[in-house]
């Protein structure tokens, strides 16, 4: 798939302080790309130079093939930028708020009602059309804000923490609504701390810290790269010293550890190497011994071990 | 067509015209919306009628005036307080309406979302303009009925009206633009307004007793014969004096009582040769239009640079 956002060595540094340093990163068009890292990563750093409003130190940055230092106009016309607050107009109203934008990025007078109109249902904000921005929830802001990148019809949304200090409900609108943006054939490139939202609606993910890009790929590359071995935990009836002997010499595994009885069953917690046939091999060759298996599964590695693993907690 | 709503409805020509500058018409929405701008405007308008009511009280009951032998000198002065305060709102407003026209985007932190926009900033400078201008005209407008008084009463001619109102204009406009010059190159609002009234207060009090120092060398090289030196402090004089809104007011009426033209005049030197000038609000005209341009430039630049550098500091995540 042909990348829509590529950085290019991208550094940005405020005089002694290297905010991102070489960062080389690339987003498929069509993908949910959740950009993770720490406070003080260089997330929002990179926001910043890929939507134009900070100019790189050194390396490039294409968006939509226009690059950000050459074609600033041209990029700005192919994004939808929500920083990570919502600025507010004081005494302007929820429609009078999209009009604006719309107007600002050249949109015809008499296209602008019916636009109105489609972005308020998308967001579901229709009834309040008529109210003061000031008076609306955060969660409300936040939909209002992302209906506001939406005004141009951009090819790509770059959001910076966009479910940052939402409440549950609001954060699960926020990620469906992200969804549903996809599935209009939108881009989506965010930064974001909720791991979980990561792991639920990103096609892909980068990893920032100190200012560099740790890794990045799909959830799942990202698993195996970081944590290549499987963990299993058998739970067999009966003595666990013998079985664990038997499993010990298995060529794929690299550990068997004793584990705290489970209601007086006997738990094994094994380490091994290799893809979904190894583990299957092992169920085999456990069955074929005649160990009497009761349970037999393997630990979820979820992205917290993923981010831990990949990260130091430095921040630059 | 009642139950359609607002942003459904085509808007009538003049709110097409304004549609054409975004930032102009939000700032002119939220200016204008609600009570507050409704009783701002009633309360200037209240304070302006007690002013002149008080002056022209004061006036009967320390002259024996009738307004059919003393109108044209109530009219004059009712006409003149009136121009002075207006002048001196205008020097003091006008910065206030724009010296957080860009500093208060940054505050709000709407800034980012503005130069993400395909708006160029020279949009965004000229919107700010218009919409504090628009408003120190309606101020300008309220007045004129008390303006009109002297009209009543006589004593003050068209044509003075008229230029009354051609340097208020000039000065709103000029005033406003260094307003948004330090706005647009200043993080906040306070440190705008400061470096505004600073700039307000130089050109208003301090040129003036500057004028007054070279009308004074002017006098006394007069008095000792250097006819070249006090044909050049009167041209210095009126050029500062060209500097000053209040100055060019009082010096360009004092120039049509004195029989001078409304463009040209002469002055005679000690010596009895005649100097030709031009009256001071021409000067004072290309003076702000000049101080106008240069700010609207500066501001754009100034503008223009924050997205090269960015405003945005290394720990806002």
């Amino acid at each position: 798939m042909a990348a829509i956002i590529e950085t290019h060595n991208l550094t940005k540094r405020y005089k002694k302080v290297n905010a991102v340093t070489d960062l080389s990163l690339s987003v498929d068009e069509g993908a949910i790309y959740g950009f993770v890292g720490p406070n003080g990563a260089g997330k929002t750093t990179t926001m910043h130079m890929l939507t134009t409003l900070l100019q790189p130190t050194s390396g490039e940055a294409y968006v939509a093939g226009y690059s950000v230092t050459k074609n600033p106009r041209d990029v700005r016309r192919v994004i939808g930028y929500m920083p990570d607050f919502f600025g507010v107009y004081d005494d302007m109203k929820v429609w009078e708020y999209l009009d604006f934008f719309a107007a600002c990025y050249d949109i015809p007078e008499g296209e602008r009602g019916p636009l109105i109109r489609d972005l308020l249902e998308l967001v579901e904000l229709s009834h309040r059309a008529e109210d003061m921005v000031d008076g609306l929830s955060r969660g409300m802001k936040q939909r209002l804000c992302l209906a506001r990148t939406l005004a141009h019809d951009p090819q790509v949304l770059i959001l910076d923490e966009p479910a940052s200090g939402l409440d549950p409900r609001a954060r699960i609108e926020i990620r469906e609504l992200l969804v549903e943006l996809a599935n209009m054939g939108k881009t989506i490139f965010f930064s974001t701390h909720i791991l979980a939202d990561v792991r639920e609606i990103c096609t892909q993910v980068g990893i920032i810290e100190a200012g560099e890009l740790v890794m990045q790929g799909s959830v799942e590359e990202m698993q195996r790269q970081l944590i290549p071995h499987r963990e299993i935990i058998v739970t067999i009836l009966g003595e666990a010293a013998p079985v664990k002997e038997r499993l010990a010499i298995l060529p794929n595994v690299d550990a068997v550890d004793d584990m705290k009885p489970d209601g007086g069953r006997q738990r094994i917690h094994v380490t091994l190497r290799g893809e979904d046939e190894e583990v299957s091999g092992l169920l085999a060759e456990l069955v074929s011994g005649g160990v009497p298996v009761l349970h037999f599964t393997e630990e979820t590695r979820d992205l917290e071990s993923v981010f831990m693993r990949a990260t130091r907690g430095i921040v630059s | 067509m009642a139950d359609q709503p607002e942003y459904l409805t085509p808007p009538s020509a003049l709110g097409a015209f304004i549609r054409r500058n975004p930032v102009a018409l939000k700032e002119l929405r939220g200016r204008m919306r609600g009570a507050r701008a409704f009783v701002v405007l009633s309360v200037y308008a209240v304070l302006m009628s007690l002013f002149t009511l008080i002056l022209y009280g004061t006036y009967s009951a320390s002259q024996a005036v009738t307004l059919s032998t003393s109108g044209g000198v109530i009219g004059k002065l009712i006409f003149g307080a009136v121009v002075a305060i207006e002048l001196f709102l205008v020097c003091f407003i006008s910065p206030a309406f724009t010296s957080g026209a860009i500093s208060g985007e940054r505050e709000r932190q709407t800034f980012d979302l503005l130069r993400t926009t395909l708006l160029p900033a020279e949009r965004i400078v000229s919107g700010k303009l218009i919409s504090a201008l628009a408003y120190v005209l309606l101020l300008l407008l309220v007045a004129v009925p008390l303006q009109s008084l002297a009209f009543l009463m006589g004593g003050v001619t068209i044509e003075e009206v008229l230029l009354s109102i051609w340097i208020l204009i000039v000065s709103a406009t000029g005033y406003a633009s260094v307003g948004v010059f330090f706005s647009a190159s200043t993080q906040r609002t306070l440190n705008a307004s400061v470096l505004t009234y600073a700039f307000a207060l130089a050109v208003t009090v301090a040129l003036p007793i500057g004028t007054a120092i070279l009308a004074a060398v002017g006098a006394a090289a007069g008095a000792s014969d250097q006819v070249g030196l006090e044909a050049l402090m009167i041209y210095g004089t009126y050029l500062l004096a060209a500097t000053n809104p209040i100055a060019t007011a009082v010096l360009t009426e004092v120039n049509i009582l004195n029989n001078g033209g409304i463009f040209v005049l002469t002055q005679s030197l000690s010596n009895g040769t005649n100097v030709p000038l031009v009256q001071p609000w021409i000067p004072y005209t290309l003076f702000m239009a000049f101080v106008t341009v240069v700010m609207v430039r500066l501001s754009v630049r100034a503008i223009r640079r924050a997205s090269l550098e960015g405003d945005t500091q290394p720990d806002a995540e």
